[in-house]
């Protein structure tokens, strides 16, 4: 196994290099990697002496088809930890994404493949809706005719009638007519009640029981 | 005595307030605000009873101006008794409203107004319970058919207890109100209200924030929101005692066409170009009738009276200014009024407003502009006073920017009597064309510039019902009064000062001056800029008075195509006329009124000097 330092290094290189496709400077990866550009200079040349990386034009480095698979692997373990993180544990999504970076280097293959595929096979947390996957459903994402309960509201402050017109966590509401243009009517404690877009997105839902 | 009537907004309660008192009621603003608030009295065996119709509001905890002044209104203390009005087929929803009205301990009476809609749905009333819960006396009343109304004074004179209620609230907040109570001897009311972030005591404020912070952070959610569910849920227990749904009986839903693109959308167009029309057809019309019974009644029999030279121009400006102001007020304003309080009452105006939402965000507004936009066509007075009906000073600034450059029926005027009669009918539409598409940058710019909140439209889409003929008329005649009260002065001074400068030859001065720079910049002669000035009384006049001062009526021998063009266009951007700049100082203030009549004299001037250096 390479050391933690290599693996960051082509994860940064195959996030820069936008998949391989190009190649990267020593200044870009300095810059990714917040370190200084003799630092990362050494850090480079030996990566090519392992054949990770290939010198390209202009003092620039390309990744090897060896530096891709080490450094597309990285990446999964991140994303997968990334998501672990934030979807399931409700952990903060910069806070997740920094202990990912520690953990990745430490965690198995066979680890991420059960922790994939434990995420994929888990049921969705109770009331969330299948039509939007990775994010909460919000009143934008219901069709005409759904009916569906509130789950949060965002910026209430701004939007302190919403409560008074009984929209609030908890109530129930019936979606009577959404515009193409994604103006929504709501049909809540028996009245009509008409919201703009930018108002409706701000109103998280789940389904009811 | 006096007594206040309050309630969410279309519950009936101005028809009732309507029934309750006769003549002699007084529209006033709330001090500082747009706000109206309606006074007037009644006589119930020979006492007189004083009652305050407050504006429709869902709430006394709300942000907006309406429910500030209720607010303020009900903390002076200043009534014997508050008369809630509810409407019974929504009732749950205004139970909220009835709750927080409890809460601070008035004297109260409820109405359970559309007791005969309410049967019509197979819904049965019991007012026993809100009764017996409130401590309150419940009257079932049908304001429409004049039902009950004259049992509502009597029994607001015999309430004298306030309601006993008690909104039971989740155990944290109920802890709060008792701590909050120990440390201050605060009241239940006192407490809850500083909990949610009102009240004068500063110490009392602290503490409630300090424990809403420790409430909120324990709670998924606010302590706001939590009082608010709290209120909501206990209003719906209250409803399901009172209420027994007997059958569903079927309901025909005409929002199933008004509120669907297809066939809102084109509905909507429908009314709003035949409300256009009309009022263009009928109003211009009544102005010309106005018009000419000025000039053969008064105009010229005052002129063949041979008084003094200067007595008759003193005269002469006084009719004129009474003849501006008139052709418009009757002809234009009060149609206008008629027509939207229609709309109002009606309950379409919401539907409008929800399909026109999305097209207004883009120049920064929302959906209720819809309608100052369509009476901007026909005139900018009643457009600019129905800016009211926006929410926020954000909106309403860009709206009356905006408003004033939609070519009213005047400038409409101008561009047929003098563009399309000497120049063309494709010229007289990239008139138009000019104009919107100014308007439209405007708009995008405003949107991006003008400081304050975006508020989204989150409105009720109030029941659809017949408008009652009397109260239209009523609204309207007070709408119409305020704007002869406000415009008569301005637009009488105006137009004597115009006469006398001409009077004392300081226009031929004025000419002389201006006419190198007129004629450099727009080259256009001097005489076109008095007759721009005169524009400024009645759009209209404009076009008259450069007809006068160019000695014919066939203004295309005198002048040429591209000097007609451009003294329409600049017409057309310049200046608002003075009855517009009067309700803009009164809706939006002086600074922006002056800001606006810069900008369009500025938009005017330049536009016309760029078609004048790019085409001569």
């Amino acid at each position: 196994m390479l050391p933690s330092t290599f693996e960051d290094y082509l994860e940064a290189i195959l996030t820069i290099t936008e998949n391989g496709g190009r190649a990267a400077t020593l200044d870009e990866i300095a810059a990714a990697l917040d370190t200084g550009k003799e630092a990362a200079g050494t850090t480079v040349a030996a990566l090519v002496e392992g054949g990770y990386l290939e010198r390209a034009d202009g003092g620039a480095v390309r990744l090897t088809g060896q530096g891709l698979s080490v450094a597309s692997q990285v990446a999964r373990k991140h994303r997968v930890l990334q998501c672990f993180l934030t979807e399931m544990l409700g952990v903060d999504e910069d806070a997740a994404s920094k202990e990912a970076c520690t953990l990745e280097h430490g965690i198995s293959d066979e680890t991420i493949d059960r922790l994939s595929s434990y995420m994929d096979g888990a049921q969705s947390p109770p009331g969330r809706m299948g039509r939007c996957r990775g994010r909460d459903c919000t009143l934008l994402d219901c069709k005409e005719g759904d009916t569906v309960r509130v789950a949060m509201m965002h910026g209430q402050r701004r939007h302190r009638r919403l409560l008074d017109l009984g929209i609030f966590p908890g109530e129930i509401v019936q979606i009577r007519r959404k515009l193409p243009n994604e103006s929504v009517v709501v049909r809540v404690k028996g009245c009509d009640i008409a919201i703009s877009p930018e108002i409706a997105r701000a109103i998280v839902v789940e389904s009811c029981p | 005595m006096k007594f206040a009537l309050i309630g969410n907004p279309s519950v009936g309660k101005s028809l009732i307030f309507n029934q309750l008192t006769g003549l002699g009621v007084e529209v006033s603003n709330y001090p500082g605000t747009t706000v109206e608030l309606q006074r007037g009295n009644t006589c119930f065996q020979r006492e007189i009873v004083e009652l305050v119709d407050l504006p429709g509001v869902y709430s006394l905890d709300g942000n907006s101006d309406e429910e500030g002044l209720v607010r303020r209104f009900l903390e002076q203390q200043d009534v014997d008794a508050v008369i809630v009005v509810a409407n019974a087929t929504r009732l749950e929803r205004n139970l909220y409203l009835l709750l927080q009205v409890a809460e601070y301990g008035l004297p109260m009476v409820v109405v359970l107004n559309m007791a005969d809609e309410a049967a019509k749905r197979g819904l049965e009333i019991d007012p026993g319970p809100i009764h017996d819960l409130l401590g309150v006396e419940v009257i079932l009343t049908a304001a429409s058919q004049g039902k009950n109304i004259d049992r509502i004074i009597p029994a607001a004179l015999a309430a004298s207890r306030p309601s006993a209620v008690e909104i039971p609230y989740d155990h944290h907040i109920e802890a709060a109100i008792r701590s909050l109570g120990k440390m201050f001897g605060a009241d239940r009311k006192e407490s809850v209200r500083a909990l949610l972030g009102f009240g004068d005591n500063p110490e009392l404020l602290e503490a409630a924030r300090t424990i809403s912070d420790e409430i909120e952070a324990r709670h998924r959610m606010t302590v706001t929101q939590i009082i608010a569910a709290n209120r909501h849920n206990f209003a719906h227990k209250i409803a399901d005692l009172t209420l027994r749904e007997e059958v569903q009986l079927p309901q025909t839903d005409p929002d199933s066409i008004l509120t669907r693109i297809i066939p809102g959308m084109p509905i909507l167009l429908g009314i709003l170009i035949g409300m256009l029309l009309f009022v263009f057809v009928v109003g211009s019309f009544l102005e010309e009738m106005i018009v000419e019974f000025f000039d053969v009644y008064a105009m010229q029999p005052f002129v063949a009276l041979g008084l003094p030279p200067l007595a008759e121009e003193l005269g002469v400006s006084i009719l004129i200014a009474l003849q501006a102001g008139l052709g418009i007020a009757f002809p234009y304003v009060f149609l206008f009024y008629i027509i939207i309080s229609i709309l109002e009452d009606s309950g379409y105006m919401t539907r409008a407003a929800f399909l026109a939402d999305n097209a207004m965000h883009r120049v920064g507004m929302h959906g209720g502009a819809v309608i100052p936009f369509t009476l901007a066509f026909g005139c900018n007075v009643p457009a600019i006073m129905s800016i009211r009906l926006l929410r926020s000073r954000r909106e309403r600034i860009i709206a009356s920017f905006l408003v004033t450059m939609v070519p009213c029926s005047a400038r409409t005027v101008i561009i047929a009597g003098i563009v399309a009669s000497f120049v063309g009918i494709a010229a007289a539409f990239s008139v138009y064309a000019i104009v919107f598409l100014l308007i439209l940058i405007t708009g995008l710019v405003l949107s991006r510039v003008t400081p304050g909140e975006r508020f989204g439209m989150i409105m009720e889409m109030v029941p659809l019902r017949w408008p009652d003929p009397k109260l239209v008329m009523k609204k309207s005649w007070a709408r119409l009064s305020e704007f002869l009260f406000i415009a008569m002065p301005l637009l009488l001074a105006g137009s004597i000062v115009l006469g006398l400068l001409d009077f004392f030859g300081v226009m031929t001065i004025f000419e002389e001056f201006v006419e190198p720079y007129t004629m450099a910049l727009l080259g256009l002669p001097g005489y076109a800029a008095t007759a721009l000035i005169f524009g400024i009384l009645r759009k209209e006049m404009a076009f008259e008075t450069l007809a006068i001062l160019a000695d014919t009526a066939d203004l295309g021998a005198v002048l040429t195509s591209l000097q007609l063009y451009i003294f329409a266009v600049v017409t057309v951007l310049f200046v608002p006329c003075l009855a517009t700049i009067t309700v803009l100082l009164r809706e939006v203030g002086s600074r922006i009124t002056l800001a606006i009549t810069v900008y369009t004299v500025t938009l005017g001037l330049l536009i016309g000097g760029l078609i004048h250096y790019l085409f001569s």
